[in-house]
């Protein structure tokens, strides 16, 4: 599929994009189940409305623009607040850029990165404490063994580092 | 105490909950959007579950059928999705409409039709016809039920024609009433309707249930008999 292309039917839509739209939710999410709920608005929600003799790429920037919306109204229903949104440039992709490069398996390196580029400017225990709960899933028990704190200490260390974590995150300021 | 919030939100998502709800501060969020930066970037988290795929396919099948249908039969709306948070709002319907428009070729039935699954007919292994009810128990628009043991059911005389249809809701098999002024099936768990030929009417559900199966039916004799097992001996 590239830019100029137009979808045969509303499952290739669907099929074409579903991963990058659950992709780009849940890198704003964190979870499953907000991410398959949000997922399913966009589509719901688009799909009725959608011309498909549009171009992959006006379809692709439709739907992401959809995405945009839900995901805003979903933060401001249930938190008062956008805690997360998608920036202009880099989550919409052009018809070109949508040619060039397959999405779908860029996305995880983009959360990645992201994530990279926080940890590596906190000191080693901050990095150390986020490194194991967040991307490798040990409890709190265990982290607590992994750093030869105490449990209590691990909690505190955890919020902590999170707390500096979110002063140096450029894009957490919503 | 706005401590709590932000905690409790960072244990969900760590536990792979979905975060409760509160007011989220301005100085909160930023702590939140970094703990959801970090959880993202855990490797395959971007990756949607096959079922959920296969689900929401079904869903939107669901859905643009409905969509077509309701030219035709404008009885079919879910009553409340809201908890679900399924429902699209104004706003994202217009904005929809806006970028939608400028191009001629709308997605409509002829796509999906062919992909949805239909009205499956009940054709047992070990069949036999037995008789349900009188042929003059049943005139023109008559309706009746009908427990066979092995098989519940609904059988209509409609247009000349006899149709029936299974007596059980498709959504967790609650046992449907005949609700004969409405001329419909009411499911006294969900409040789930579906007409006497078996399309749904409405739900309340996040996810559509199927239409009723068919079940076949003939006369014979002066008798209405559907096609369905013997009854259980014991």
């Amino acid at each position: 599929m590239v830019g100029d292309d137009v979808y045969p039917d509303w499952e290739a839509v669907y099929r074409d994009n579903v991963e990058r739209v659950y992709g780009l939710m849940f890198a704003k999410v964190g979870n499953r189940a907000d991410a398959e709920d949000l997922t399913a608005e966009v589509f719901l929600a688009a799909l009725g409305p959608m011309r498909i003799s549009a171009s992959v790429g006006e379809v692709r920037a439709y739907l992401s623009a959809t995405a945009r919306t839900v995901l805003a109204g979903h933060w401001r229903r249930n938190f008062g607040r956008e805690v997360t949104m998608f920036s202009d440039t880099l989550d919409v992709p052009q018809p070109t850029a949508a040619e060039a490069d397959p999405d779908n398996s860029a996305e995880p390196t983009a959360a990645a990165s992201l994530a990279q580029r926080m940890l590596a400017g906190l000191p080693e225990q901050y990095r150390q404490v986020l490194r194991l709960r967040f991307l490798q899933g040990y409890s709190v028990r265990e982290t607590a063994a992994a750093l030869g704190v105490s449990v209590s200490n691990a909690k505190v260390l955890q919020h902590r580092a999170l707390r500096r974590a979110a002063q140096l995150s450029p894009g957490g300021e919503p | 105490m706005s401590e709590r919030g932000v905690r409790r939100f960072v244990a969900d998502l760590l536990s792979g909950r979905r975060p409760r709800r509160f007011r989220v501060e301005e100085h909160e969020a930023a702590e939140l959007a970094a703990a959801i930066t970090l959880r993202a970037a855990r490797p395959g988290a971007g990756t949607p579950r096959e079922e959920f795929v296969t689900d929401l396919h079904h869903r939107l099948a669901a859905q643009l059928r409905a969509q077509t249908d309701q030219a035709a039969t404008p009885l079919v709306k879910p009553i409340d999705v809201s908890r679900r948070r399924l429902v699209a709002t104004a706003g994202i319907a217009a904005g929809a409409a806006a970028v939608g428009a400028g191009v001629d070729h709308v997605l409509t039935t002829e796509h999906v039709t062919g992909a949805v699954g239909g009205q499956p007919t009940l054709i047992p292994n070990a069949g036999q016809w037995r008789t349900v009810a009188a042929s003059a128990d049943l005139p023109e628009g008559g309706m009746t039920g009908f427990d066979l043991g092995t098989v519940i059911g609904f059988v209509t005389r409609s247009g000349g024609r006899l149709a029936a249809v299974s007596g059980l809701c498709t959504h967790l098999g609650c046992r449907l009433a005949l609700n004969a002024p409405a001329r419909r099936l009411d499911c006294p768990c969900h409040n789930t309707s579906f007409a006497l030929s078996g399309q749904l009417l409405r739900y309340q559900l996040a996810v559509p249930p199927a239409p009723l199966p068919r079940l076949e039916v003939r006369e014979s004799n002066g008798m209405v008999q559907i096609f369905a097992p013997p009854a259980p001996s014991a």
